[in-house]
């Protein structure tokens, strides 16, 4: 198994593995072209997973919704490039595209024995999304759950290794998640790679996703266990 | 028994003479005094200062007040650090009282966390509390506990209500009485030349025959360019709280008595003074 069980509910991921399975996705990322490299830090040599890309997004600010707003809450809605408006809102309707620079890393944390993910967005002009940003950006069906406990969920704090700011997806509830798809009926997974089953479940919520030829990576030593 | 409990309190009630003053390129209406108060080492400097805002916002008109921000000596000051560590890690050597310059233009956003309200503060305190109980108790202490109880960890804190904040965090120290010690021990180490922010591993306070380890053991494992070899000067000093603890103290003695409120052990590594 390429992942060590401590108890039968917890199911922690050993630095060492976690080294293994990034190695194994940054060798799918390079075949499929998308991306992800993985970082070494000089003085230590533990590292990171690191992944640049930009995004497009449309600004639609209806002139009626300006004068519903708060005073202190600027309306924003994110919206796809493909929706479309009628005539009669399109004339009033301003529109800005902006590019927005994404930096997704994942980190290992000793002390939840965990991935985790740290990523920062900001404009091309360099401003930085804030929080509330960030927040707003969360896909649409996570919304609940990041209502009931935001400071819980997405926090900005430093980077461990590079000492910078960065946005956290938080970590204490990986295992429980994790624990749910890898045992039990799912006991057939745990020969797959955790972070590709880690990052394909958590990425999503702030915009990262992965391409479907993950699922079909394996580790190399498993000729002897049959997937499902 | 009684000097243990003792060195709690020392910790609790430690103070650092700070002189506030405003960056000279601040808009003015009025010239501004520095401002002057006794910062708690175990605080966080955003919890503590809203005095010093209202002082220089007095002077100041506000369209030229946004985000507040502390800078010593060019470098901006991460609020999110204790700031007894702060003061340990770039001001130890130095007169007293301690001079911080307050800024309120040109957050640097490349170097500071956002603060915009105490509910930020009090998230990054709970934040720090969990993952140390995830080192000590794989997090069953701290999830046994109800909402209130966390609750209370932190209003103690932010009052400076020591008793408390013991009351609660006194669970935290235990261990079962067939161990020894917690399972790992929450500590960060900062050196202020490296890009690095700290370092953070996992370390056993007993070893495998059961003798306590000693702060110069986690040194030793984790940082050991702190440690100079017995032949050549010592380099360095290893600071916890504005001292130099001894290098045989066991970790977990350290652990229980000297960490910060958050349940760290904040531990700086500086240069020796050559006077």
């Amino acid at each position: 198994i390429p992942c060590s069980m401590a108890g039968e509910e917890d199911f922690f991921l050993e630095e060492k593995r976690f080294k293994q399975h990034c190695e194994e996705f940054v060798k799918h990322s390079q075949q499929i072209g998308d991306g992800w490299e993985w970082r070494t830090s000089k003085d230590l040599g533990d590292g990171y997973l690191s992944k640049t890309h930009f995004q497009v997004r449309n600004r639609h600010i209806p002139p009626d919704l300006k004068e519903k707003t708060d005073d202190n809450i600027e309306q924003t809605l994110l919206a796809h490039v493909e929706e479309s408006l009628d005539d009669s809102q399109v004339a009033g309707v301003c529109t800005t595209e902006e590019v927005i620079r994404y930096e997704y890393h994942v980190l290992y944390s000793s002390s939840y024995q965990v991935p985790v993910l740290y990523f920062r967005a900001c404009f091309l002009d360099g401003r930085p999304l804030t929080l509330e940003e960030i927040w707003r950006s969360v896909h649409a069906c996570y919304q609940d759950r990041l209502q009931e406990g935001p400071w819980d969920t997405i926090t900005q704090q430093e980077h461990p290794i590079l000492g910078q700011p960065f946005f956290v997806l938080h970590p204490c509830r990986t295992n429980e998640f994790m624990s749910a798809v890898l045992t039990g009926p799912w006991k057939h997974k745990r020969h797959k790679n955790y972070i590709i089953l880690w990052l394909s479940t958590v990425g999503p919520v702030v915009g990262l996703n992965l391409s479907l030829s993950y699922a079909k990576v394996a580790p190399e030593q498993n000729s002897s266990t049959v997937p499902a | 028994m009684t000097d243990d409990k003792d060195v709690l309190r020392d910790v609790w009630f430690g103070r650092i003479p700070t002189c506030f003053t405003l960056y000279q390129d601040e808009i003015t209406e009025r010239e501004a005094e520095p401002y002057y108060l006794l910062l708690p080492r175990i605080s966080y400097l955003t919890l503590v200062t809203d005095k010093v805002k209202k002082h220089f916002q007095k002077v100041m008109r506000q369209e030229e007040v946004s985000e507040i921000w502390f800078e010593y000596e060019g470098t901006p000051l991460k609020w999110h650090y204790p700031i007894g560590l702060l003061f340990d890690l770039h001001a130890s050597n130095t007169a007293l009282p301690w001079s911080i310059t307050v800024h309120f233009k040109n957050f640097p956003e490349k170097d500071l966390l956002h603060c915009h309200s105490k509910d930020v503060i009090e998230a990054h305190f709970m934040a720090c509390i969990k993952e140390a109980d995830a080192l000590k108790h794989k997090s069953q202490v701290i999830n046994e506990m109800q909402k209130k109880d966390h609750k209370q960890l932190w209003m103690g804190l932010q009052n400076d209500k020591f008793e408390q904040f013991w009351a609660i965090n006194r669970k935290l120290m235990e261990y079962p009485p067939e161990d020894n010690g917690f399972r790992y021990i929450p500590f960060r180490i900062y050196q202020a030349t490296t890009e690095r922010p700290f370092i953070q591993k996992l370390f056993r306070p007993i070893a495998s025959g059961g003798q306590l380890h000693t702060l110069g053991d986690l040194l030793k494992d984790v940082c050991p360019s702190a440690i100079s070899p017995e032949d050549g000067e010592q380099k360095t000093q290893v600071m916890i709280h504005g001292i130099e603890p001894m290098l045989e103290t066991p970790i977990q003695w350290l652990s229980e008595h000297m960490s910060y409120p958050d349940n760290f052990l904040h531990i700086s590594i500086i240069p020796r003074p050559t006077d």
